[in-house]
């Protein structure tokens, strides 16, 4: 489980680091992976099937968010021209 | 069983040493470039399985090691790479890494499918995307010369390593702890009928209402990522021309 920890971790690190829009989607996807290694580990150490049936739907909406992650960076790229994060820096409070 | 484990290190031992004998730098005429890296994948094969059946009982916890440390070694250099196309690749080192420790765990069916869903679709659709919204630094010649400038610096990285190692600092020390306080419950992987039956029973009974809810968001993400992506933006001076990447936003005057 630690394992899962530190992968969400790294995952975390990557996102608040980039500017590049598609490497911080890819960022939240290695966030997905710790979170599943985290859910079939516990569902290991409980004994039951809940942990992996969990993890299918994680799965799922991790597979969602991409998809529709990606459609936005796709329009967010058509409207700017860049793929960096800080051009759009003016959404910023 | 002890003659045929002495002549499975020997074949392992040999394409190890014919591999990094084709590896290895030589002053003559290269070798051909398809198999040194065949021969070194079919060396770390065969090491592994040697180490499988060399260990036994502690196989299990060498592949955990071996795989953590791939997942673990991959992701950084998923976050550190400057170029995203290496960044999407190291994630599929991840993701296979991920797949390998699931089916380590007992848990066939989500490795599979992990492999099927994220390295096969998701990734795909990543790598179409890096590849289409490509664009060139003015001055350098052409996309894949260069590394961009914004992929070049990363931002504000100390603070960034500080939260999220904090992060991992204070959740890992409390799984740790609990861990040790709960003296490991039984890792009993249910055997017998399978694990896919097993998952599949458990879903169809006691998880159908989220299933149901699964296949409900997945129409509507797709319905949405269609509409999203279709939306023209305002065009340019003839009808039916649409604006290159950008122009739409330098025309544009802010509400």
């Amino acid at each position: 489980m630690l394992l899962g920890v530190v992968l969400f971790g790294l995952g975390v690190v990557g996102f608040l680091t980039r500017r590049n829009l598609i490497i911080m989607f890819l960022c939240t996807e290695v966030m997905f992976q710790g979170v599943l290694v985290n859910l079939v580990a516990m569902g290991l150490a409980r004994g039951n099937l809940q942990g992996q049936a969990f993890g299918l739907f994680v799965l799922v909406i991790a597979a969602v968010e991409a998809g529709l992650g990606l459609a936005i960076v796709v329009m967010l790229y058509r409207r700017r021209g860049t793929l960096d994060a800080e051009g759009w820096r003016q959404m910023r409070g | 069983m002890q003659v045929s484990l002495v002549y499975a290190v020997y074949v392992v031992a040999a394409i190890g040493a014919m591999a990094v004998y084709a590896a290895l730098p030589k002053a003559g005429r290269p070798s051909r470039r398809g198999v040194v890296p065949c021969l070194l994948i079919a060396a770390v094969c065969g090491l592994t399985l040697l180490l499988g059946r060399l260990l036994g009982e502690s196989a299990q916890r060498a592949y955990f090691f071996l795989l953590s440390v791939l997942a673990v070694g991959g992701a950084v250099r998923v976050i550190t790479h400057p170029r995203p196309v290496y960044s999407a690749l190291f994630f599929v080192l991840v993701v296979l890494s991920t797949a390998g420790l699931m089916v380590l765990a007992g848990a066939e069916f989500l490795g599979a499918a992990l492999v099927i869903v994220y390295a096969g679709a998701i990734l795909v659709t990543y790598v179409f995307v890096i590849m289409l919204a490509q664009q060139s630094t003015p001055s350098a010649g052409g996309q894949f010369g260069s590394v961009l400038r914004y992929d070049r610096d990363a931002r504000e990285p100390l603070a960034a390593v500080l939260a999220g190692f904090v992060l991992v600092g204070t959740v890992g020390g409390l799984v740790v702890s609990r861990n040790a306080a709960a003296a490991g419950g039984a890792a009993t992987a249910t055997g017998g009928a399978g694990n896919t039956l097993e998952i599949g029973r458990v879903l169809l009974t006691d998880f159908a209402v989220s299933v149901e809810l699964a296949g409900v968001l997945l129409m509507v993400a797709m319905v949405g990522a269609i509409a999203i992506a279709r939306k023209r933006l305002p065009r340019g001076d003839e009808p039916g021309q649409e604006l290159a990447p950008g122009e739409a936003g330098r025309r544009a005057t802010p509400f």
